[in-house]
Formats: structure tokens, sequence, C-alpha cells
């Protein structure tokens, strides 16, 4: 074995993280703030992917313009969700996982009854279609364009919630919504508000998800496991879902340059299960006690 | 069944044995097709394919094609002169609803013969249902052989035929060194150990082997794998939606199709439209059909086919051309039972044990005349080499002189050859239904 | 009078009255395929019974329960792909695919019926044992749990699909014949094979209702609703909660044995995370804290997609979406509450209710 495709792989594996954590992103929020468990975060990331496809395909936008637009279209999608249906949901976390299940069907369904159930087709600018050379290690455009985007929402995610009032006002609900509210604070809106966002970034991630795998009614449905997986891991926090992703997808580069995929992936759940067995708030878990 | 005294009283009986005694359980003994056909009356046949669900990419273009194949056998007088009429069903891209829906056309509706299935392991989940009850499954795609059971007939190239040509062709072309990449299940493995042997005989070198987990679309770790090695081409049996996700991701690491292509045994026309004509350009496919194959019986095929209602998908490919013919196959073996035991003896089992070397003639079969092997009832066909260009159609590079031969036993010469009435092993000893 | 709905006897008498039900079904029908497919149905009622049981009384989410149930699975698959070999042929043909020259250690146990049989319930219900006594011990639960089951539940359909030559891979295992036990065939779509899993289905169901019952059960469910104040008081958390979780998970091996018993077939798919989660779904849309509710939302659902499913084909999936979103907004407590709270409705009517709700097992919702 030699050093160069050991680096090779670790490189690899940073962009491996950057595609786990940007699934994650959006569940993170959803999970972190109000403790709902959205199965239907995966179909969010599909219908990211097809409002991509349909700027792209009917009004022919650019591909850089439609990953804010299908931020926006799913951020909406979000909102319609939480004001009809989760935040009735609110104090009983496990039984959103059975409505947003019920959710996933309808909406999985939903596009196939509209967009049919053949593949469809993201183009990108071409010059996002080759490798990049890192002296002797290389990488695709792409994955760089993935690893940029998701360093800037989680910079951005950062700012949100450490530097502005609405952040303050966030983060005070996730440790005592009582609390929160005696100062004032509408917690219902916060909820709403960050149901959104958390939808919205879904939306990102399939716009990106579409250019590197496929565009297909069920391509939500293998991401939501492992999203879950990272939230849990990372405790719920922003931090954790970083941390979480990052050493997860460098072991999963690593485990399939020593084994296989297959293997990599076994060895990849065994250990979240051992380690959960002895951290189970997760590896930043949140100040306060959410109920 | 009627209420009856003495019906109850068997069936008390068999239930107080069933709870209070185990081993006085009652033998029960498996009946074979338990129906026969009325002049007058359609011939059902079950179409089972999954209409949703990931599966449903492609078994709905099955579904399709075969309600266009049998509307066009029914238009032209039928089967024996009868009309054939379809029984839909929706598997779910579930193997528990294959296996619940099999039993359902079987038992209740009692087609007589199943068209179905896509991937192996939804065959398999019905074959238990198949060979107890004598029945017939037309299983229309390619797969890895390694079966021999009296009951199913296949339209689709096996193992053995599918990489014969291709893999000799690839190494006289690009070189001798080759990465095999597939998914990680049976028939990539199957196919892989066959196209080892093509390797060896063409006097290549296999760099590496790699599978992915099907429906997983991180392939960063493998393409680092070859990128490695260096291969002169890579020879692919990725299935489905990780195939796309490989061709795409193929390009987008600098990968370039002149270079390093991909010989595939599944990137057809379906696949070359999802991904987008420019990450599919260049590479090669092994199959028995393409849809720009020119002959008279495929352009009256596509035009026909495209413009009829059940062409809304807008292509056609070797997996529906296969299903397809397999209608033709059912055709061809109906009548021909008919005629040697009379048009109401037909069972399903009389069909199979009559289709042996039946054929599908240039004129009907858009990829060219097609018979049904005697022995083992897989089909004998010319396997083809398309090159993709940049429309996303196939140029055809190269197809077989004559047919090839169906094997399924073809590397496993220790297990024995099948044969009509099963694995004849080499000690001479028959073993029926072995999957 | 208070609410039938939570009168003891008045329990008992339903549960008879379904199984009397299910039990005149073969003596009145003559169709194998229904026979069958009731059968199946019985076993995903036993696979609903055995969440209600962990979710419903004892608090635990199990999003996993496809462990126990897979594992049972390919016990019985695996015992009765050996019934198929023999001495000329030892080994099943998929392993001679695999270069496999020998039997696996792994395998030779089932080549013995009555050893492997005993294994495909043992084996899953000692993994319950185990990986819920080392979780619940380290006091993880609620959510948590339910998501490293979720993980375990990969873990396990990964490395099967990854050992084909032991296992299959995805194609799974498709034994050719029918079990054969004691010198008889057991064909899947006769009387026989229905009886069985009816009998199995009683008997889960007669255990289950007499565990929550008992004090044993009475004390599960006071950990559900506060396990810290059930802890201060002296109970052993961590032993009540694996003692449930276990035998929760015997019922679904028992199940899995069933299930395999009657479709000859077992693939990686049954431990798939999607399936884990329709039997949440069944508990849920019947109703987790009845047993017998579960049991009925199993039927319901199944049966709806078998009967239902082919009719609106398209827009199938968009029902049973939009029935779960329903059921869960307006009924979180199942199909079941709608009956309780009729009955309620009933028992105000009928005067005022006496104090005691008859100190039943039935729970109050908590969360």
């Amino acid at each position: 074995m030699d050093l160069g495709s050991l680096l090779n792989a670790l490189i690899l594996g940073v962009s491996i993280a950057s595609i786990w954590l940007i699934a994650a992103l959006g569940l993170t929020i959803i999970y972190g703030t109000a403790g709902v468990i959205n199965m239907a975060h995966g179909e969010f990331i599909m219908l990211g992917a097809y409002s991509s496809y349909m700027l792209q395909f009917y009004l022919g936008l650019p591909y850089l313009l439609c990953l804010p637009a299908s931020f926006v279209i799913v951020a909406l999608v979000g909102l319609a969700l939480e004001r009809g249906l989760i935040r009735y949901l609110y104090n009983r976390p496990l039984d959103t996982l059975l409505a947003t299940y019920g959710v996933s069907l309808v909406l999985m369904q939903g596009v196939r009854l509209i967009f049919g159930s053949d593949p469809k087709y993201l183009a990108v600018p071409e010059m996002f279609q080759s490798n990049v050379m890192l002296g002797s290690a290389s990488i695709s455009a792409f994955r760089i364009v993935v690893l940029g985007i998701t360093a800037f929402l989680v910079f951005a995610l950062w700012l949100l919630f450490y530097k502005t009032r609405f952040g303050v006002q966030v983060r005070a609900v996730m440790q005592n919504k009582e609390m929160a509210a005696s100062f004032g604070i509408n917690s219902g809106r916060i909820y709403m508000m960050t149901f959104a966002l958390g939808a919205g970034l879904a939306g990102v991630a399939g716009a990106l998800f579409g250019v590197l795998a496929i565009v297909l009614p069920t391509m939500g449905a293998s991401y939501v496991v492992q999203a879950f997986l990272m939230v849990v891991v990372g405790g719920g926090s922003l931090a954790g879902s970083v941390v979480a992703s990052g050493v997860t997808g460098e072991m999963q580069s690593v485990f399939a340059f020593f084994t296989n995929d297959t293997f990599a992936r076994f060895i990849i759940f065994v250990l979240i299960v051992v380690f959960l067995r002895f951290r189970p708030q997760g590896l930043f878990a949140q100040a306060g006690a959410r109920r | 069944m009627q209420f009856t005294r003495r019906n109850l009283l068997k069936t008390t009986a068999a239930a107080s044995a069933a709870l209070a005694a185990p081993h006085l359980w009652l033998p029960t003994a498996s009946e074979a097709w338990g129906a026969t056909l009325k002049k007058g009356e359609p011939i059902k046949v079950g179409l089972l394919f999954s209409l949703t669900g990931s599966l449903a990419v492609p078994e709905e273009d099955s579904t399709l094609v075969m309600q266009y194949a049998i509307e066009e056998i029914n238009k032209a007088g039928g089967v024996a002169g009868v009309p054939i009429e379809p029984v839909i069903v929706d598997a779910k891209s579930d193997f528990a609803v294959y296996s619940e829906k099999a039993k359902e056309l079987i038992l209740r509706e009692k087609v007589i013969a199943l068209f179905g299935c896509y991937t192996s392991a939804s065959r398999k989940a019905i074959l238990p249902t198949v060979m107890q009850r004598d029945h017939l499954l037309y299983y229309p795609t390619c797969y890895e052989g390694a079966e021999c059971t009296q009951n199913t007939i296949c339209t689709g190239p096996l193992a053995n035929q599918h990489s014969q040509d291709l893999i000799p062709f690839m190494v006289q072309q690009f070189g001798k060194r080759v990465f095999f990449v597939g998914s990680n299940y049976v028939w990539p493995k199957e196919s892989n150990k066959n196209a080892k042997v093509w390797l060896q005989k063409a006097g290549g070198e296999l760099l590496g082997e790699e599978y992915i987990p099907l429906g997983s679309s991180e392939f960063g770790p493998v393409l680092n794998k070859i990128r490695e090695a260096k291969p002169d081409f890579i020879f692919s049996t990725v299935v489905g939606a990780s195939d796309i996700a490989f061709h795409k991701q193929f390009k987008q690491e600098g990968f370039k199709a002149d270079k390093m292509p991909i010989a595939s045994l599944t990137t057809g026309e379906i696949e070359t439209r999802a991904m987008g004509a420019e990450f599919g350009a260049g590479h090669f496919l092994s199959a028995p059909y393409f849809q720009s194959l020119d002959n008279p019986t495929n352009n009256k095929f596509v035009e026909n086919f495209l413009k009829s209602k059940y062409g809304k998908n807008g292509t056609t490919h070797y997996n529906m051309e296969e299903t397809y013919t397999s209608a033709y196959v059912f055709k061809a073996g109906f009548e021909k039972a008919a005629a040697a035991v009379g048009f109401e003896n037909v069972t399903p089992r009389a069909i199979r044990d009559h289709s042996g070397g039946v054929r599908v003639e240039d004129n009907v079969s858009p990829e060219g005349l097609i018979w049904i092997d005697e022995n083992n009832f897989n089909c004998w066909l010319k396997p083809k080499i398309g090159q993709c260009q940049a429309d996303g159609t196939f140029k055809i590079v190269k197809a077989a002189d004559s047919h090839v031969a169906p094997d399924p036993y073809s590397i496993y010469p220790d297990a024995g050859v099948c044969t009509k009435d099963g694995l004849k092993a080499p000690d001479g000893k028959i073993r029926k239904s072995v999957i | 009078m208070g609410n039938l709905y939570h009168n003891k006897t008045a329990q008992w008498l339903t549960y008879a009255v379904f199984f009397a039900g299910f039990a005149v079904i073969p003596m009145t029908v003559d169709d194998s395929f229904l026979l069958n497919q009731l059968a199946t149905y019985g076993v995903y009622g036993m696979l609903a019974l055995s969440i209600s049981l962990c979710w419903g009384f004892g608090g635990i989410l199990n999003l996993g329960q496809g462990i126990a149930f897979g594992l049972g699975a390919y016990g019985m698959a695996m015992t009765m792909q050996m019934q198929t070999q023999d001495e000329s042929n030892p080994i099943p043909p998929f392993m001679l695919n695999n270069s496999l020259d020998h039997l696996p250690m792994l395998w030779q146990p089932f080549q013995n019926t009555y050893v492997g049989m005993i294994l495909a319930v043992a084996a899953p219900t000692l993994f319950c044992a185990v990986f819920g006594g080392i979780m619940f011990r380290a006091r993880v639960s609620g959510p948590f749990f339910a998501i490293m089951t979720l993980a375990m539940l990969s873990a396990f359909y990964t490395i099967i699909i990854d050992r084909q030559p032991y296992t299959g891979g995805v194609n799974g295992l498709t034994p050719p014949s029918s079990l054969q036990f004691a010198g008889y065939e057991v064909d899947p779509y006769s009387p026989t094979a229905y009886w069985v899993v009816f009998g199995f289905l009683l008997g889960a169901t007669v255990i289950a209702k007499l565990i929550t019952q008992s004090s044993f059960g009475l004390v599960t469910q006071a950990i559900r609703d506060d396990s810290e104040r059930v802890r201060f008081l002296g109970y052993s958390v961590a032993g009540y909660e694996t003692v449930i979780y276990t035998v929760s998970g015997l019922i679904a091996a028992i199940a899995g044995c069933c299930w395999v018993m009657l479709v000859q077939y077992v693939s990686p798919a049954q431990l798939d995370v999607g399936f884990s989660l329709s039997m949440v779904i069944w508990a849920a849309i019947g109703g987790r804290y009845s047993l017998l509710g579960s049991i009925l939302g199993a039927f319901i659902i199944q049966g709806a997609q078998s009967y239902l499913g082919d009719t609106f084909l398209a827009t199938w999936l968009l029902i049973l979406g939009g029935f779960f979103i329903i059921v869960v907004r307006f009924l979180p407590n199942g199909l079941a509450s709608l009956v309780e709270s009729g009955l309620g409705l009933f028992a105000a009517k009928r005067g005022p209710a006496s104090a005691e709700p008859n100190g039943d097992a039935k729970p109050i919702p908590a969360e």
C-alpha cells in the first residue's frame, strides 16, 4: 500500500463527509430545534431535485440559480407541512415519525404521478463535468462545488444561530420552550421558521444529489437513514453533525479503500451502535433539557 | 366448498391434529394447475411487474410492452384463435408482494402463465409457488443462469451469452487490462465469472473486482481504485440508479470514454437518456437488441410501439424487446401444445413441454430470429455490441455471426447439465427444480 | 358501570370472538389462496402484537423488529433448505455457485430439523436479550434506542448482503420444497399451515395479554410512563425493559419461522428499514395500547394493500399515506381508541360511571 493512494482516500473522505453532512443538515435543524423525527426528509431532498429539474426544463433556469430556487420551493413545502400537520404533533415526537412517514409516501407517489417514474436529468455547466488535480490526488470539480456549498451553508447557519436575534430566540426555545415563551418569544413561529429552513436545506441537497446521482421519485429513501444516524450521533447540534459526518465520511472512504463498500458500511453501522451505547446523547448534546 | 358436515369434520380433525399432536399432522399433497381452458373464453395470463416503487423504472415499461404485444396478437387473431386477457397486478417493488401476487394469479385467477420479474430476487421469491403448482413463468430479461427448473422460460441472454463477444472485442480494441465493477448481488458476480473465462481466452488481465451496494450512489472509492489500477477498459455490471450515478461520476472524476471506455451489460437506451447522453457517449453495451437495429421488423416495431398508447416513455430498449418476444414465445408454445394435446387440455406444463425449439421468426422478433433451447428452455440469440453516440442512441459495432447457445451451467461443469427433466449430474442422476 | 372497553371480561370475550371467527374460516371456505393469505396476515398480526407489547406497554419503540423476524426467518429457511439436501448432494446449490465446496460451520446445526428450528427461535431471542440487556443497562431509551435498533438493523442487512456465499446475498434463500415435519409435508396452502399460524398467534396473544395484566406488566407500563420514578421505587428498570423487549423479540422470531413456512422464501428485504417501519405502522394505526387493535391494524392495512392496491394502482400510496397522516393526527391511539371513546359515550349515557376503572391494564397515553 502506498501513501499516495491513502491520501487520495482521505481527500475523497472529505468529499463523502460533505455529502453526508449536507444530507443531514436540514434534519439537524428540524430535529435539534423541535425534536421532530422527520421521515419525509428524504422526500424533501427528492423534491429539491425535482424543483431544479422543473425550473431547468420548463423555464431554462441556469443550474446555479436552481440551487437557491430549490431552497425556496422546498422551504415553502416545508412551511405548508408544518402549518398543516407538524404543529399539532410537537408534544408527541414519536408520532411525528409515523405522520411524516405518511407524508413521505404521499410526496413520493405524488411526484411519480406528475413526472412519471422514469429518471430525470439535470444539466450542469461544462466546467463542473471534469476533475481537478491536487498534486497526485484528483477530485471532481463538482465534488468541490458540493464541499463549498456545504461549508458555506454551515457557516451561514452558524451566523444565523449565533449572531442574530433570530438565532438567540431559536436557542432559547430549544433549551426551554416555556421559559422562552414567558420572555415573549413566539415558539410556534420559531418552530415554523426552523422547519421551513430545514426543508429548504434538504432542497439544496437534492439539487446537488440530482447531479451526482439520479433524479427519481424514490431517490430520497436512501438518504434518510444515514442522515438520521448522523444527526443522532452528533447529538442534534450543528457542530455535532459536522463532526459526525466528517468522521463517518472518512471512515467510509478509508474502510472502502481497505475492504469494500458494503463491508465498510457494515463496520460503520456497528461502530455507531457501539458509540451510542457509551454516549446515547450523542457527541455534542444540546445544553439544557429538551423534553 | 360447501359447508357440509363431512368437510367440517375433515377440517376440524386436521385442526385438532395440528394443535394437539404435531406428529399427527395430516399429509398434504401439492396439486397442479386446478383449471381447464374453455373454448370461447379468453386465455388469462398474469403480468407480474412492479408499477410503483424503485423497480417501477424498468418494470413499468415491461407491463406496457406486454399489453402492447397482447393487443397486437389479439388483433391478428389471438392464440390458437382465442384472444389473450392480461391480468395486471402491481408487485410494489416488494419481494413479499411478488410472492403474494404470484399466488393470487396462480391460485385465484388461474392464469395459464406468468410473465414477470426483473430482478433475480423477485424471481426467487415466486419460484417456490410456481414450481409447487407446476406452473409456468416467462422471465423476460437477462439473468445469471445456474438454475434448472422445469417451470421457467427465459427470453433474455444468460451470463454465458452476454459477454462472449464483448470481452474479446474490448481486449482487441482497447487493450488487455480490465477492471470489473458490479452491483453487490448474484447476477453481477456470476456474469463476472463468465467474463473471466472469456477474458482468459482473450489473453486479458484482470486488475481488480469491486462490488457496490445496490442503490448506492457513491462511486468515489471505486473510481479511486480504478485510477490506481489504470486499466484499458472497465467491465460493468452495475444496475439501476447506481449505474447512472456510476457513469456520471466517471466523467465528473475526469475519466474519458475514448481512453478508458466502460463495457456494460446493462447501460441501454433508458439509462443513457436518464443520465444525459454526454455521460453515456462512447461507452459500450452488449445486448441482443438495440432500438437502432436497422431491420424492417424492428423499424415497424419501434414506429408502431412509440405511437401506440403504450409508448409514452418514448423509447424501446433490450429489456422491453425481450419482454415483447416472450409474448410470441408463449403464442408459439401454446399453439404447438394445443396442436399436440388439444386446446382444452393445454396446461402450463403442456405449454412448457412443447416450448422446446419454438421459434420467433425474423418477421416478428425485432432482434431477429430466436428460438428456445430444447433442454434448458433459455433462448438462442445473437448478442450485439453497440456504442453509445452523442445523441444517446447506439451504433452497432459488432453483431454475432451465428446464434449463441444458452448454457446455465457453463462455468459449473461439475454441477451437471440442465436437461428438460432436471439437472443431470455427472453421475447420471437427474435432480428436479434446482434453484 | 364503567367503560366496557376497560372491562377485563369484555376484553377476553372480544379476543375469544376474534379468534373464533378466525378459526371458522378454513371450515367454511375452500380457497387455498385465501387460507395462505390470511395465514400470512396472521404472521403480520404477530409482528404487530410484538410491537404493541414492546412499544405500547413497555414504552420501547423498536424500529429494528426486522432483526428478530429476519433472523428467525433465515434460521427456518436454512432448516428447510437443508431438508432438501441429501448425502449425494450435501450443500445448497447457491453455495456451489459461490465456490464453497463444503457446508460452512454456520449451517451445520441446521442439518437437523429440530435443532434448526430451535436455533431459529433461540438465536434471535438471545440476541434481543443480550442487545437489550447491554443497551437498557446503559439507560438508552426513547428515540435513542429507536435509532440504535435502526442502525443495528442496517448492520444486519448489509452483512447478509455482503456475505453472499453463506447467506445467498440479495437473492436470499429459496428452499425448493415445503417444510417436512415429523414425517409430514406442511403444504403452505393447506389448512394445516393455517392452523399452525393460528395456534401461534393465539398463544402469543394470550401470553401477551396475561403479561400486560400481571404485576410485571403493570411495572413495565409504569416504566413507560415515568421510568425515573419507577427506578427510585427500587425496581430494576433495565431488567424489566430487557424482559419485555426479549419477549417481543421471541414473538417476532416465531413469526419469522411461520412466514418462511408460508412463503418458502427469505431475503434481506425482510430486514429492510421499510418493513420494520411498517410493523410499527400496523401497531400505531390499530392502536398500540391495544394488543388486539394492533393485530387488526396489520390485518386492515395488509388486507387493504392486497385488495385495494391493485384497484387504485397509482393513487393507492397517496390514499395509504393520507390515511396514516389522518389517523396519527386525529387518533393518536389508533383505531382502537375509536372503540374506546365509542363505548365511553355509551357508558356515559347509561348513567354516572362507577368510580373504579376496574384497575385495568388499559393505559392512559402518556408522553
